[in-house]
């Protein structure tokens, strides 16, 4: 067996808290999978030969100052460094209807809320899932009482550090007919492996607004996953921003376990350097009347490598579904690579599903005509690839997080090598 | 409407009868005992054999694939005959009057008379009845024009050297599972050699068919394509009804040289097996065609056929400007599943590729678009589009679409899009109002669907293709 | 201005112009007509400095600089504009922000400050009206679903905005109608100044009835083969290009 799957493992069965009957069941799971290699068809374009000399860290120290906050946007901020909470909810206030738990303390009432996400919007079959079902030693439990607003959002931000991993566990309870943004901004510059997995449980007629930042540095391993579950009527908007690991792979599930519900999700990747990306999501309607939109686009330069696995499954009941995923790619070096794989699994006839993807280049004929209006070379590159990506910064609900993000892409372009 | 769907799927199959000819089978079971019987009784030269005791060493070896949307029971290799010959065949027919009558009308009762054939259509058919080539009609003509078209045993002797330098060319022995299973028993299949600068002055034709029970039908299929030749070939399939499933892992490998164009069609109506997926074929098949400078290979499928389709005709892309093109149309019933697309692989530059993937899937079947899109380091310019569309007809089937797209060149295009629509409502109302029944509606809207692919068919097949759909589709509409 | 000398030039290794000479003083519009292939296109792109374009003989002097030996954005910002025959479509990148980008070039070429976006809106509200265009093309996509005659527009009002010193117009009548075509020339005729000089390129007599040259060429077998006045375009309206004794059924339709 691998010596760091080995180190998680025993790490695991050291483990003794509230959660250690749930993660037991984990710690079973791991022991009767492979470890990932290229042959399992999840795998087939992600290697994880990197994992073969390394060993578990996990030093929880302090080293480092969180992120700014995101200017303009007022919100309930969650600071995780090396997977320690480092905010103290004792001196939060939070409106009315929210509550917001560590796992490291959990009053009862909130272990029952957790007990019943925990591992449960979250397929079994990820492997990274497991390994953070076993290493996540604290994270949050977000609990939304039903017909509430949360006007502010809440922005749960995870920093690794000095070769430290960061390992922590989200559960989200939205009740029914309940509103509220939450954020997950992820960074290190830790060349070390991260997990972050994330369960919602979203109720009847509830509106979610969700993103995931994966803005790592170079050297980071990163694996996270969001899980989301939705009932009647739900609406989900999710956005998920990725960059910068030499090594990253996000696993996205949205269950439509009810009917009319609603799931918007665009992703984006940025890559440059030696980065290699791997995003697979499944969109699961397993009732009558839902609507899903995927979007997915990424900018792949230099020696990076993307991978996109979309796959849609529309159960035998989920009539009327209208599903759309969409991928496309600007392959802009000889030295990168795409590989692209959308999926549709259909049971049920009277549906409307599409999907595509595309790989392309920058049009020369556009470069040609934006100079030909005067405009340099390279200025004309960072508009034709921002322009290119527009579209899904025009779709984020939140204009504070799009104006954020606007410098922060266009300055990747730089370190990608693509302009 | 699902009502009238289930009735038009309980159509019987046509080409379910059983020929009563005497012939010489194995008894089941495989080892290399067999493979030598195999060799031995098409009088083989030795190296031949080594190549077959080679896949077999080399298949003992692998597993059966499972990445495929199908769900069989596991085939047992030791309860399937290796070789059935009809037994008049052991002095050869010089022409068709000394072939077995009975063949003959096996051929008439499948809509192909020989004689026929030869007079209005002008077809030269290499007819594999079971493992041996019957007999080759036109030969004479198509030699004149220098084009060789017989059986690959045949040739095996008559030209050794090409058979030696193109045999595994494409398709290696241990490709994949089938394929090496294949490379290891394979009877009999057609050999085709067109000439330098040559057009094939007709369209060459084949018909498979398994006859005898628990024969597994393992043709292997070699075209070769000079510089500047062009040659259209034709495959269409059938087998006749039986309870226990048949396997057939056929292999087909194209070689196209610079600037020739091969153009292999087929329509496959294998036996489906009955209402609840009793019998049927299992057809495991690997097609592939090697397309060298400004080389052409299009393939064009009808599979109506089969309880379990897994089938990839592919193209390699090696020269620089060279073109390949996949249409198909799957159409699944009953408890039939087929997992079937394409591979395009890029390597040349200016290199492009066609898909054109229809899936229609009723009853109870499950049918997939699997395909393969790859663009290599070098394939500057290269260019594909990719639409696969699936149709579905009641609610209790599936259709799926798993394109693999993987670029490694900047400069090269890959589109891909895949739709799903069902028969609504509201065309079927349209089509009644207008006065046509129910099942010719759907058999029109089908067809309707089904254009682009039809019209890349030669026309007698385009015809036949059209009405075995309908056929098909009988009972399946509502 | 600008002056052609013994232009050469390939495309994929065909010679498309072969030797052409042309000299245009500040202020004059000179119309190129010529039968399909001729390289009336060519000319523009090679011109304006295309990618694929390869001059393999001559020289282009314009403003006493050497044309051929600047970029593409050089050459733009020296006051070259090429209104195209088929303009792209960028989804994504909106007119505005492209408009404001490139005005803003080339008023730093000219060591001015750039403009606010109040001032640009407020100029290209303006630039919209003279080619009647309605505001909200400014906020689409560049070219981004706009019909052919819309496309056209957008040309020459990208044009009224960018002030260049020599148009040169690839077919700006091609696939118009005679209002749509009336709305371009008059685009055009507001920018005559007597300093602003024209090139324009057209197939047909038609446009040249809005647009009054000065001079007309005919370009055939990629040289000009025969000069004259606005009545030299009427002369060709009516009889052809056959009687100039030109064989025009070989030629590459570049």
């Amino acid at each position: 067996m691998n010596q760091w799957l080995q180190q998680v493992i025993e790490h695991g069965q050291s483990c003794d808290d509230w959660l250690s009957p749930l993660r037991a069941q984990s710690l079973a799971k791991l022991h009767t999978m492979d470890w990932p290699h290229r042959r399992i068809e999840r795998w087939k374009y992600t290697s994880l030969n990197a994992f073969d000399d390394l060993t578990l860290n996990r030093d929880t120290a302090v080293k480092t100052a969180p992120p700014g906050a995101i200017e303009g946007l007022d919100s309930i901020d969650l600071v995780f460094i090396n997977g320690i909470l480092h905010t103290d909810l004792k001196t939060q206030v939070l409106p009315k209807g929210l509550r917001i738990s560590g796992l490291l303390e959990t009053p009862k009432s909130e272990q029952d809320v957790a007990n019943n996400i925990f591992n449960k919007v979250k397929p079994e079959h990820h492997f990274f899932g497991l390994v953070n079902d076993v290493l996540a030693q604290d994270g949050l439990i977000i609990d939304i009482e039903a017909n509430t607003n949360i006007a502010k959002p809440i922005r749960v931000v995870s920093m690794s550090t000095d070769k430290q991993g960061s390992h922590q566990r989200i559960l989200v309870r939205v009740g029914a007919n309940a509103k509220v943004t939450i954020i997950e901004q992820e960074q290190g510059d830790a060349a070390s492996v991260s997990t972050c997995f994330a369960e919602y449980d979203i109720g009847k007629e509830a509106y979610v607004e969700h993103y995931r930042f994966a803005m790592q540095s170079a050297e980071a391993m990163y694996f996270g996953g969001c899980h989301f579950s939705l009932q009647d009527h739900a609406q989900l908007n999710s956005t998920l921003i990725a960059y910068g690991s030499a090594l990253s792979r996000i696993d996205v599930d949205i269950v439509h376990n009810g009917q009319y519900t609603q799931a918007k999700f665009n992703t984006l990747y940025l890559l440059g350097q030696s980065e290699h990306f791997d995003l697979h999501s499944t969109i699961e309607h397993a009732m009558p009347n839902g609507t899903t939109e995927e979007n997915a686009r990424g900018i792949i330069g230099d020696k990076a490598k993307a991978v996109f696995n979309g796959r849609i499954h529309i159960h035998r009941d989920a009539q009327k579904t209208r599903a759309e995923l969409n991928n496309r790619n600007l392959l802009l070096s000889r030295r990168g690579q795409v590989n692209t794989k959308p999926e549709l699994e259909i049971y049920a006839d009277d549906v409307q599903c599409a999907h595509g993807a595309t790989i392309a280049e920058i049009e020369e004929d556009a470069l040609y005509y934006l100079r030909s209006r005067g405009i340099a070379r390279a200025e004309a590159l960072v508009m034709l690839n921002f322009g290119f990506i527009q579209q899904l910064i025009n779709d984020i609900p939140n204009k504070h997080i799009a104006q954020w993000l606007e410098p922060k892409l266009k300055s990747r372009f730089v370190k990608m090598q693509v302009i | 409407m699902s009502e009238q769907i289930e009735q038009v799927l309980s159509q019987k199959y046509d080409a379910g009868f059983v020929s009563d000819i005497e012939s010489e089978t194995f008894a089941v079971g495989l080892d290399e005992d067999v493979i030598k019987r195999i060799s031995a009784n098409k009088g083989e030269p030795e190296w031949l054999l080594e190549w077959r005791l080679h896949a077999y060493r080399n298949w003992l070896t692998m597993e059966e694939p499972d990445w495929a949307h199908l769900a069989y029971s596991k085939i047992d290799f030791q309860a399937i005959s290796y070789y059935s010959s009809p037994k008049s065949m052991k002095d050869k027919p010089k022409s068709l009057d000394e072939v077995d009558p009975e063949l003959l009308r096996t051929y008439e009762k499948l809509g192909i008379p020989l004689h026929e054939q030869q007079m209005l259509a002008g077809v030269a058919v290499d007819a594999v009845f079971d493992s041996v080539s019957v007999v080759t009609t036109f030969r004479e003509k198509l030699e004149e024009a220098g084009v060789i078209f017989c059986p690959i045993s045949e040739a095996v002797h008559r030209f050794p050297a090409l058979v030696k330098k193109y045999l595994g060319s494409v398709v290696p022995r241990g490709d994949n599972y089938f394929a090496a299973l294949n490379s290891a028993v394979f009877t009999d299949g057609s050999f085709v050699y067109i000439p330098k600068g040559v057009r094939c002055p007709m369209e060459l034709s084949t018909y498979f068919r398994i006859n005898e029970q628990n024969t597994g039908q393992f043709e292997r299929t070699l075209i070769i394509a000079e510089e500047q030749s062009y040659v259209s070939y034709l495959e269409g399939c059938t087998a006749p009804q039986r309870d226990e499933n048949q396997l057939h892992a056929a292999v087909v490998e194209l070689i196209a040289l610079d600037n020739a164009q091969i153009k292999y069609s087929t329509v496959q109506n294998w036996y489906p097996g009955d209402e609840n997926g009793k019998g049927g074929i299992y057809n495991f098949v690997t097609k592939r065609g090697i397309c060298h400078t400004n080389a052409k290979i299009s393939w064009t499928q009808v599979e109506t056929g089969s309880a379990i389709t897994w089938k990839y005709p592919s193209c390699i892309l090696k020269g620089d400007n060279s073109v390949g093109e996949f249409y198909s149309v799957a159409l699944t019933r009953a408890k039939q599943q087929a997992d079937t697309g394409t591979k395009m692989i890029h390597l040349g530059k200016n290199t492009k590729s066609t898909i054109i993937s229809k899936g229609i899937s009723a009853g109870n079947s499950n049918n997939a678009y699997r395909g393969l899109v790859h663009m290599g380091a070098k394939a500057d310019g290269a260019r594909n589009f990719t639409e696969c569309d699936s149709l579905l007809i009641g609610d209790r089937c599936g259709a799926h679409t798993f394109p693999y797209i993987e670029s490694r060149n900047p400069s090269a295009i890959v589109e891909h899009e895949a739709t799903t629509s069902k028969v609504s409502d509201e065309q079927l109302f349209l089509c009644k109002q207008r006065g046509l029944d129910a099942e010719k509606a759907v058999s029109m809207i089908v067809n309707g669907f089904c254009k682009e692919v039809f019209k890349e068919l030669p026309m007698e097949f385009a015809v036949e293709a059209g009405k075995l759909l309908e056929i098909s589709l009988e009972g399946s509409v509502g | 201005m600008l002056k052609i000398n013994d232009l050469h030039a390939n495309v994929e290794n065909i010679t498309i112009l072969k030797g052409l000479n042309l000299e245009i003083k500040p202020g004059e519009v000179h119309a190129i007509m010529g039968p399909n292939g001729a390289g009336k296109s060519t000319l523009g792109y090679v011109l304006s400095g295309r990618e694929g374009y390869d001059v393999s003989a001559g020289n282009v002097i314009f403003n006493d600089e050497m044309l051929l030996d600047m970029d593409i954005e050089e050459r733009a910002k020296k006051g070259v504009f090429l209104a195209f025959q088929y303009p792209v479509e960028i989804p994504g990148v909106s007119n505005m922000e492209f408009m404001k980008e490139s005005v803003n070039a080339m008023r730093k070429q000219h060591s001015l400050e750039p403009l606010t976006a109040a001032e640009f809106l407020k100029k290209a509200k303006h630039a919209c009206a003279q080619v009647q265009l309605p505001l909200d093309f400014l906020k689409r996509g560049v070219n981004e679903g706009f019909s052919g005659g819309e496309k056209k527009r957008n040309e020459i009002m990208q044009m009224i905005l960018l002030e260049p010193s020599l148009c040169i117009l690839d077919e700006s009548d091609s696939g118009l109608d005679i209002d749509a075509l009336q709305v371009v020339a008059n685009g055009v005729n507001s920018q005559r100044d007597g300093k602003r000089s024209f090139i324009v390129i057209t197939h047909y007599q038609r446009l040249l009835d809005f647009i009054e040259p000065d001079y007309v060429h005919i370009l055939a077998n990629g040289k000009i083969v025969k000069s004259g006045d606005a009545t030299l375009a009427k002369e060709i309206e009516k009889q052809g290009y056959a009687f100039l004794g030109l064989d025009t059924s070989e030629e590459p339709n570049i």
